[in-house]
């Protein structure tokens, strides 16, 4: 599998361009400090799946872009994204094998990890701190996500024969 | 070691993009490509809105249309009684030599996109740096202050609102003259003032209105009405919450302000130059007229006296150029 030829890779890039869409779509007030991590979560599983052709550095790109989008100091998101990616890389083996609840637990930890690096980057880039316990929520909400994410990325890669 | 480079690559840029200005035109740019991201997550909004619009009734539009047509009516009377406060306005305030502006022109903008962090207060407006929108400029609703440009693309623009927790602006309380700063709490209803002495003549219901100091924002606009004044003899100075006058998270269309910017000595000096050329484009066979004119159009200028006079004429060769934005 790894070596072979690159084969619609464009559906990569526009679940990660559905991915930017999602993170900056209209919510109701209530919901917004639950947004889920949709570029952290489509990263995961494209470097979970696809390692060679899915890495750091396309989550980096990612990150710059999301970057622009959220107007947040250049390099931010891409620092917090390139992490999640080396993170599932390195737990990548044995995280394959896991059944999808252990998964989600492993994702929990993963994001979590990310999440207060992106606080201690907001707080360090002159922010006032937010309330520590709710900015974790995306987190859990993202970890719940992950069976369906899963489900719906598998069957496309599945069908249009990704890698 | 490909982390590494990353993370070094990232954090250079962090740094260099929160203390050096080099990567502002690079961000600008790719914000040119990906704010459409902003409009397209907005699709679905407008096509519900757009498809409600098309089926209310008949009598719905009617009596929005009688509604509309009694407000009219009634700002068209404050509006009558407005011009000639205006004029009462100018003439006082040159037997005061104060060269203030009286009106501003101003740009129409709507909303694109709201910032998807909920910790903070910024909004995306449809003018950017092709409709000469600039940093730092005020952004207001049809009821008050609402905030500031802090990025600008080519064709958007990121707007700072009061509310958010990094943001404060200078204000008065419009009774009494009262100076203080506001500043925002992360809370969309709600503005603090700051080192508001206990004894200080502040109550409820007091309209606070941008004094203009701090350079940024014009004066006289409203900005919020005091919500609660709390007197805490354990707290060195009172606490006084207030309201934002502008709906800050409802409002769709927004108004951007072009104020004058130049110097009073500025001010002055076009002003002179505009008078000389009035002076010459007006008589033309009186030549020699032009020689005695000019002098005396740049006495105007050194003199600090006579420039506010001048003043008021500066705007108005500017007028239809700003007019034509809108």
């Amino acid at each position: 599998m790894i070596g072979s030829r690159p084969n619609n890779g464009w559906a990569i890039w526009l679940t990660f361009a559905l991915g930017l869409l999602l993170s900056v779509a209209p919510m109701p007030a209530f919901m917004e400090i639950g947004r889920p991590l949709w570029l952290a979560l489509f990263i995961s599983y494209w470097t979970l799946y696809l390692p060679h052709r899915v890495g750091m550095g396309s989550a980096w790109l990612l990150g710059v872009a999301a970057d622009v989008l959220y107007g947040t100091l250049l390099g931010q998101n891409a620092l917090v994204l390139t992490l999640v990616a080396f993170l599932i890389l390195l737990l990548q083996q044995r995280l394959r094998m896991f059944p999808m609840w252990q998964q989600s637990l492993v994702l929990l930890v993963v994001l979590g990890l990310s999440q207060l690096v992106q606080l201690w980057l907001n707080v360090l880039s002159g922010s006032p701190p937010p309330p520590t316990l709710p900015f974790l929520l995306p987190v859990l909400v993202s970890a719940l996500l992950w069976p369906w994410m899963f489900v719906a990325l598998r069957s496309l890669r599945l069908r249009l024969q990704v890698n | 070691m490909r982390l590494l480079a990353l993370v070094v690559l990232s954090v250079a840029l962090m740094v260099v993009d929160a203390r050096l200005e080099v990567l502002k035109p690079v961000r600008s740019q790719l914000g040119l490509v990906l704010s459409p991201f902003y409009w397209l997550a907005e699709v679905p909004v407008r096509l519900w809105e757009r498809t409600t619009e098309q089926f209310t009734s008949r009598s719905t539009l009617m009596a929005e249309n009688e509604k509309l047509q009694a407000e009219v009516l009634l700002m068209q009377r404050r509006l009558q009684k407005l011009a000639a406060l205006t004029e009462q306005n100018v003439r006082l305030r040159e037997l005061l030599n104060s060269s203030a502006l009286v009106d501003d022109e101003v740009l129409a903008a709507e909303l694109i996109g709201v910032d998807p962090n909920p910790y903070t207060h910024r909004i995306l407006i449809d003018k950017g740096e092709k409709d000469g929108v600039f940093l730092g400029q005020p952004v207001l609703d049809a009821r008050g202050l609402m905030g500031q440009v802090v990025e600008v693309m080519p064709y958007t623009a990121r707007v700072l609102l009061l509310t958010d927790s990094t943001h404060s602006i200078p204000v008065q309380v419009n009774r009494n003259g009262l100076r203080a700063v506001a500043s925002g709490t992360g809370n969309p209803e709600r503005l603090e003032l700051r080192h508001v002495a206990d004894t200080a003549d502040i109550k409820e219901g007091d309209l606070l209105v941008s004094s203009g100091l701090g350079q940024r924002f014009p004066s006289g606009y409203p900005v919020a009405t005091v919500k609660e004044v709390i007197h805490d003899s354990g707290q060195p100075f009172a606490i006084v919450r207030a309201v934002p006058t502008a709906a800050l998270n409802r409002s769709r269309y927004l108004l951007l302000v072009f104020t004058d910017r130049r110097t009073p000595e500025q001010r002055a000096n076009d002003s002179a130059i505009a008078a000389e050329e009035a002076g010459e484009s007006a008589p033309a066979p009186l030549k020699p007229n032009r020689g005695t004119a000019a002098p005396d159009a740049a006495n105007g200028a050194n003199t600090p006296t006579e420039a506010p006079a001048a003043a008021p004429a500066a705007p108005a060769p500017a007028a239809p150029a700003e007019g034509a934005r809108q």
